[in-house]
């Protein structure tokens, strides 16, 4: 299959499970509330999260025109539309520059490029935008391995205990103890390079804390009265735990994913920086920017537009973090946010 | 007193060979000597020549059950080698690990020795300060400043630190490193300075969820109602109480004193463990990073067994299960 | 309490300042220079890069060595007492008489107990030149040369003997190994007739032999040395703990940290001299220019080598830290980064800025070449495509504008290339232009054309023509460079798609053959064209033996040139020959030549007779320094800019202050 093809099939089934989240959250007086209480909370953090999100899912989207005769045509994305089709400069120039950095050649485009042009001339708005996508392929890839392989562990482990928690609990200690930058670059550099490989590594390292979380949560379901009821009124535990147990699990797994999510976007940074990164990451543009600081003058927006648009993420992803947590959640967990 | 002591060792051993085991799986099973043997010797290497390596690093032998002599496999060999700390030969350059290892053991521990001793104090006294002023514009200036700290990553505090402090102003060395006790001080002010202000932002406010939850509790409202002032409650009952969370967040940290910062070393040229470790990444040195996991995940357990033994110690309260 | 403070002042006085170095160095001429990798081994018969290279030149030193001022290069006699002459022999073997220099004595070390107890040090005499070539051939040890050297009578023969003693006789492993090398007996074609004589006999004709006397593979080693550096009981590796002849020896080995050399008191140039022995004094002559140069001064010329005291090695991964302590003056010479090119020179000429600091560029052709290659095993762009993939690649040759990519890359420093032979050897033609290696789109379009994909269309699918470029580098900046020439060819039409693989991965395809497009570069190990002609030898090619004819390029034409050309001296016929390869491959187009690749380097004032080479040669001998400028200069450079820390504390103040008056005023 085509990746842009696969692209658009995993950005469908997103929209489409956005809708059905917010189908739910509609559907229940509680949902709703919760969810007015958290934008009124964090208004910024939630429009930025929104945002970046829109970017992403823009260039998540992309087909194939139809090939003029003697070229190739590549897909290009809504996002990649938004821009001209030849929207490129030879190389470097600077934010708003009518003529290149270096040479000062007159530019193509003088004037547009927002936030300049990189070695190759390509616009760093373009490219900083493109980012977004690989951030919630990070966290959507990631999350989607993760979470229901925890869920499934640890409602197990939870429910079942004895042996079964015996297993899972010496598995989840074994990986808990092994310090989670090196178990990150120990994987990536076994399963080799690429984005699924990044993400299983991420995948992985992220189990561990919702795994452990469900497990302490369907510890908990377990001994509520009316859990033990129906276990006592001989109601199969498949019943149970689809009715009473994995329902009563999802704020936490949303909390606990929206306080992962910005450690495995700033991870990627760092797998980046040893070479074993996803491409197109902002993690990428700032491992290539990095030795543009060496330069005199210094060419700073390369680095300057991947490091805000890094940081404007996590921040807002951050502060609706604690919104979350707060809203959904206010008494189990008061444990370090990340 | 004595059970509890024994089980919680057995439990860390426990953990200890499920590490072993896994590494095992992870760079042995999955991961194809062949491979490894190529990537060591390069494109033009000949067969005999990766016959020769795979021989001398022991990567020929059967992986887990060898008929004819049952300790003479892999298995046997890794776990050997891991449980009597002799650690063998560099995949990369065919070096002794062990001696590379105590080499980078001094310039690693001159880094993040004075990170813990300057950091702890610095993100406890300023959560102090923060919870102190709880509800006042110093308190949500502090929330959103952590917030904002602990939103960076990393490499930009390097990138910035180095360009900043190092070229522009010219106040440090920009990087490297050298034991001469007349110039230590000098190369480790940077990379400390950046490490402390990379970390400084989620342990303030780790720190400060810490204290003002313990000065909700009951007996400080009880102390406070009685007259004691903010400041004497602070010092005299929350900041004793809180003292298990931070010295378990500290245990935390434990681990990372030896291993180092991979980035912190890598970028300021300090040829510590965290050095070894890139370099290990760079080169395809397996046989490097699997010690370096190995001990990371060691000295965890270690320190998590220490930490829990000392609670019950302390403090007859916490009683395990 | 006033002692802490007292402590804490010290400590901050001690901390503050950007010098990275402990002590002073006013008085002696000390060299400083950054390193960015460290060197994999000290042993000269392994070592292959230029890392390894930059040191152990200081510490081992060959045969011969390259004139250090002439160009094109010129060998000259260092260990030995002149350059050998071939001697052919009736049965069409030829051999090369070395006589060699007395008085010449390997560094002292406690090593040479061994042989004579007591003893730290001894003379060199022929046995080592032979222990040193049997070394190369030792499976064992690895060196990469021994193909070459397999043109030495007998040389393989010593190799297998040696292997069965150690694979079929139990005990000879353990022995020690300069017994193993007397049991599996004489290499046929090395001959020692007396301790100061070495004779080598080749097989067949290779003129170019002598350049590997100039390299460090054939240094002399002594035994006892390899014997007692053996890696067991604590004991360091040969490859860790240099014994040589060299001008300087080791006097700190933190090779990830820093390398420290001094001078070996006891060099035999010390004595030599006098007598003016090429290698042991700085040259009388030079090139036309050098004197302009500033490298032919009064009162230098003839001089005894080496000028510097202390060679001082740092390492620096990092190029933004190496290049900054450059510019700051705590290094003497720095290779320019290419991001930092435009800063230092533009045009090819230092910017005012650097001027006035007294920086100086040093520009130098490397003698190598870099390549797009196409895998001609491959049956789309291959051999067995014929005539239309002979067109393909010469429409695809013709997309690619080498000069804008030397442009974006590396900011011009660079020469195009138009065929494999780059300037300053022999062959190499300023004024030859190949007529593929001018961009031109129309004919490449027509040519693609009549190879039967009109407008990069395949006629077998009814798409675009997809190959794929195969690398296995999969950084970021390694995937710049192939967009480049990816986006090159879409411009035709022809889809090529980069796999970027891990590069054990991108070596299993090489193994099997299956890439098809790939970039390449070679640098040559001596300067001679037939250095660059192998490899496009089909005896080199990579799907028959391994070799580094990575395009598997097989043609009985250019075979039969490449064996007549490559021995010959060189005379017109030899250059005849060369322009035939070079037509050849113009029409074939194995490769799309990209660039010779150009090295520049700046250096400090204060840093003087540094004359750039291009090639692996002993160069730091002949450098040296005036440490009372270079001083000067660094005090004056780094002046901290103390403002922003008093603004921070101001800062923190202000924030804090309203808090606590605040705090204070509802507390009453």
């Amino acid at each position: 299959m085509e990746g842009h093809v696969a692209g658009n099939l995993g950005a469908a089934a997103l929209v489409l499970l956005l809708a059905f989240a917010a189908w739910r959250v509609r559907g229940s007086r509680r949902g709703r509330e919760r969810f007015g209480e958290i934008v009124r909370r964090r208004p910024w953090a939630s429009a930025v999260v929104a945002l970046y999100l829109g970017v992403a899912l823009l260039d998540s989207f992309a087909w194939i025109d139809a090939a003029a005769p003697g070229t190739v045509a590549a897909p290009r994305s809504l996002l990649d539309r938004v821009f001209p089709a030849d929207f490129g400069e030879r190389s470097y120039s600077a934010p708003l520059a009518d003529a290149e950095f270096y040479g000062g050649e007159p530019l193509a485009h003088p004037g547009r490029h927002l936030l300049g042009t990189d070695i190759l001339g390509r616009d760093v708005l373009h490219l900083a935008l493109g980012g977004a996508r690989v951030a919630l392929l990070i966290g959507g890839v990631t999350s989607l391995l993760a979470i229901p392989l925890a869920i499934a562990f640890g409602v197990a482990a939870g429910y079942f205990g004895r042996r079964v928690d015996d297993v899972v609990f010496f598995v989840l200690s074994t990986l808990a103890s092994i310090p989670s930058l090196l178990l990150l670059v120990a994987l990536v550099m076994v399963l080799g390079r690429g984005t699924l490989q990044v993400c299983v590594a991420l995948a992985i390292t992220s189990w561990v804390g919702f795994c452990r979380v469900v497990r302490g949560e369907t510890m908990k379901l377990r001994e509520l009265d009316y859990v033990q009821a129906a276990r006592a009124l001989g109601v199969s535990d498949a019943r149970i735990l689809a009715r009473h147990v994995v329902p009563n699990l999802g704020h936490l797994v949303v909390i606990t994913f929206v306080l992962t999510f910005s450690q495995l976007v700033l991870s990627e940074a760092i797998l980046s920086w040893l070479g074993v990164g996803i491409d197109g990451s902002w993690g990428q543009m700032i491992d290539q920017a990095r030795d543009e600081l060496a330069r005199d003058p210094v060419i700073g927006w390369n680095l300057g537009a991947a490091s805000a648009a890094l940081f404007g993420l996590i921040l807002a992803v951050n502060r609706l973090g604690d919104a979350v947590r707060d809203v959904l959640d206010p008494r189990t967990l008061r444990e370090r946010a990340g | 007193m004595l059970a509890y002591l024994l089980r919680r060792l057995a439990w860390g051993a426990v953990t200890v060979v499920g590490v072993l085991l896994f590494l095992f799986w992870l760079f042995f099973l999955y991961a194809d000597p062949q491979d490894v043997a190529r990537r060591a010797l390069g494109e033009k290497a000949p067969p005999e020549a990766v016959a020769q390596w795979l021989a001398n690093h022991g990567y020929d032998k059967p992986a887990v059950w060898n008929p004819a002599a049952p300790l003479d496999t892999r298995l046997a060999d890794h776990l050997r080698r891991m449980l009597t700390f002799d650690f063998g030969k560099s995949d990369a350059d065919d070096t002794p690990i062990a001696a590379r290892l105590a080499d980078g053991i001094g310039p690693t521990l001159s880094v993040t020795v004075p990170l813990l001793l300057l950091g702890l104090p610095l993100a406890v006294s300023l959560a102090l300060l923060v919870a102190f002023f709880r509800e006042t514009y110093i308190d949500r200036a502090g929330v959103v400043l952590s917030v904002l700290a602990m939103s960076v990553s990393i490499l930009i505090y390097i990138l910035g630190g180095q360009f900043l402090l190092g070229k522009v102003l010219r106040w440090f060395p920009i990087s490297g490193f050298d034991p001469d006790p007349g110039v230590v001080l000098r190369f480790l002010a940077l990379p400390v300075l950046v490490g402390l202000v990379s970390h400084l932002g989620s342990d303030v406010r780790f720190y400060r969820a810490v204290f003002l939850e313990e000065s909700n509790r009951d007996y400080v409202r009880t102390a406070r109602a009685k007259g004691a002032s903010d400041a004497r409650v602070m010092a005299r009952h929350v900041l004793p109480n809180a003292l298990i969370p931070v010295l378990t967040n500290v245990s935390l940290a434990i681990p990372f004193l030896f291993t180092g910062s991979l980035l912190l070393e890598s970028f300021f040229g300090i040829p510590g463990l965290g050095s070894i470790t890139v370099e290990a990444i760079h080169a395809n040195d397996f046989a490097t990073l699997r010690v370096m996991v190995y001990l990371g995940a060691l000295l965890f357990v270690a320190a998590q067994v220490l930490t829990d033994v000392a609670y019950t110690l302390v403090d007859p309260r916490v009683r395990l299960g | 309490m006033k002692r802490i403070a007292a402590a804490l002042a010290l400590a901050f006085a001690a901390a503050c300042g950007n010098d990275p170095y402990p002590a002073s160095d006013a008085a002696s001429r000390v060299l400083y220079v950054p390193y960015a990798e460290a060197p994999k081994t000290l042993d000269p018969q392994v070592a292959y890069s230029v890392y390894d290279h930059e040191v152990i030149a200081n510490l081992y030193e060959t045969a011969l060595e390259y004139h250090y001022l002439k160009r094109p290069f010129e060998l000259i006699p260092a260990l030995v007492e002149a350059v050998p002459e071939p001697q052919p022999r009736a049965d069409g073997r030829i051999a090369y008489r070395f006589a060699l220099r007395r008085g010449v004595r390997f560094a002292a070390d406690p090593c040479f107990g061994l042989g004579t107890p007591g003893a730290t040090q001894r003379e060199v005499v022929a046995a080592d030149w032979a222990f040193a070539l049997q070394r190369i051939a030792d499976p064992k040890v690895g060196s990469p040369v021994g193909a070459t050297f397999a043109k030495i009578v007998g040389f393989s023969a010593f190799a297998e003997r040696l292997a069965q003693l150690r694979e079929r006789e139990p005990g000879f492993a353990a022995l020690r190994i300069d017994a193993q090398y007397a049991r599996a007996g004489p290499v046929e074609g090395i001959a020692t007739p007396d301790p100061w004589t070495l004779e080598i006999v080749l097989g067949e004709p290779y003129p170019q032999i002598l350049y590997w006397f100039a390299m460090p593979f054939t240094s002399p080693v002594a035994w006892e040395a390899v014997a007692a550096y053996d890696g067991e009981a604590g004991r360091p590796r040969f490859a860790e703990r240099a014994v040589g002849t060299g001008p300087y020896r080791i006097a700190e080995y933190a090779k990830r940290r820093r390398i420290a050399l001094e001078r070996n008191p006891t060099w035999w140039g010390v004595e030599h001299a006098g007598a003016g022995a090429p290698a042991a004094v700085y040259p009388i002559e030079g090139e036309p220019g050098d004197a302009e140069a500033g490298l032919l001064p009064d009162g230098v010329a003839g001089g005894p080598l080496p000028f510097l005291d202390r060679i001082e090695m740092r390492y620096e991964k990092e190029l933004i830290p190496s290049f900054t302590k450059f510019a700051q003056g705590w290094y003497d010479r720095s290779k320019i980064p290419k991001e930092s090119f435009d800063q230092a020179a533009r045009g090819g000429t230092l910017s005012p800025e650097m001027q006035a600091r007294g920086m100086r560029l040093d520009r130098t052709v490397m003698p190598g070449v870099y390549y797009v290659g196409f895998n001609m095993g491959d049956p789309v762009v291959g051999h067995a495509a014929g005539e239309r993939g002979r067109k393909l690649r010469q429409a695809m040759s013709l997309a690619i504008d080498a000069p804008e990519f030397l442009r974006v890359f590396l900011n011009g420093r660079g020469i195009p290339a138009q065929s494999p032979v780059p300037p300053g050897l022999f062959g190499y033609d300023e004024h030859y232009r190949n007529p593929y290696r001018q961009v031109d789109l129309a004919r490449a379009r027509r040519l693609l054309a009549e190879a039967g994909y009109a407008d990069g269309v395949d006629p077998a699918t009814g798409r675009a023509l997809r190959l794929t470029f195969d690398t296995g580098d999969p950084s970021v900046q390694a995937r710049l460079r192939y967009e480049f020439l990816v986006a090159a060819w879409r411009r035709l039409g022809i889809d090529v798609e980069v796999a970027a693989t891990s590069y054990n991965q991108f070596q299993e395809k090489v193994r099997r053959g299956a890439y098809q497009v790939f970039f390449w570069g070679w640098i040559a190990d001596y300067p001679d064209p037939e250095n660059f002609h192998f490899l496009l030898w089909s005896e080199m090619s990579q799907t028959r033996s391994g070799g580094p004819n990575s395009a598997n390029f097989s043609d009985p034409r250019f075979d039969a040139l490449f064996l007549d050309t490559r021995a010959r001296a060189n005379d017109a016929a030899r250059l005849a020959g060369i322009r035939r390869m070079r037509a050849l491959l113009e029409e074939e187009r194995p490769w799309i030549e990209m660039f010779h690749p150009e090295d520049y380097s700046l250096s400090h004032a204060w840093l003087r007779l540094a004359k750039p080479s291009g090639m692996t040669m002993p160069v730091h001998k002949y450098w040296t320094v005036d440490p009372a400028a270079r001083a000067a200069a660094r005090a004056a450079w780094n002046q901290p800019v103390r403002w922003p820390a008093y603004a921070l504390g101001a800062l923190v103040v202000a924030l804090l202050v309203p808090g606590v008056v605040t705090y204070l005023r509802e507390r009453q």
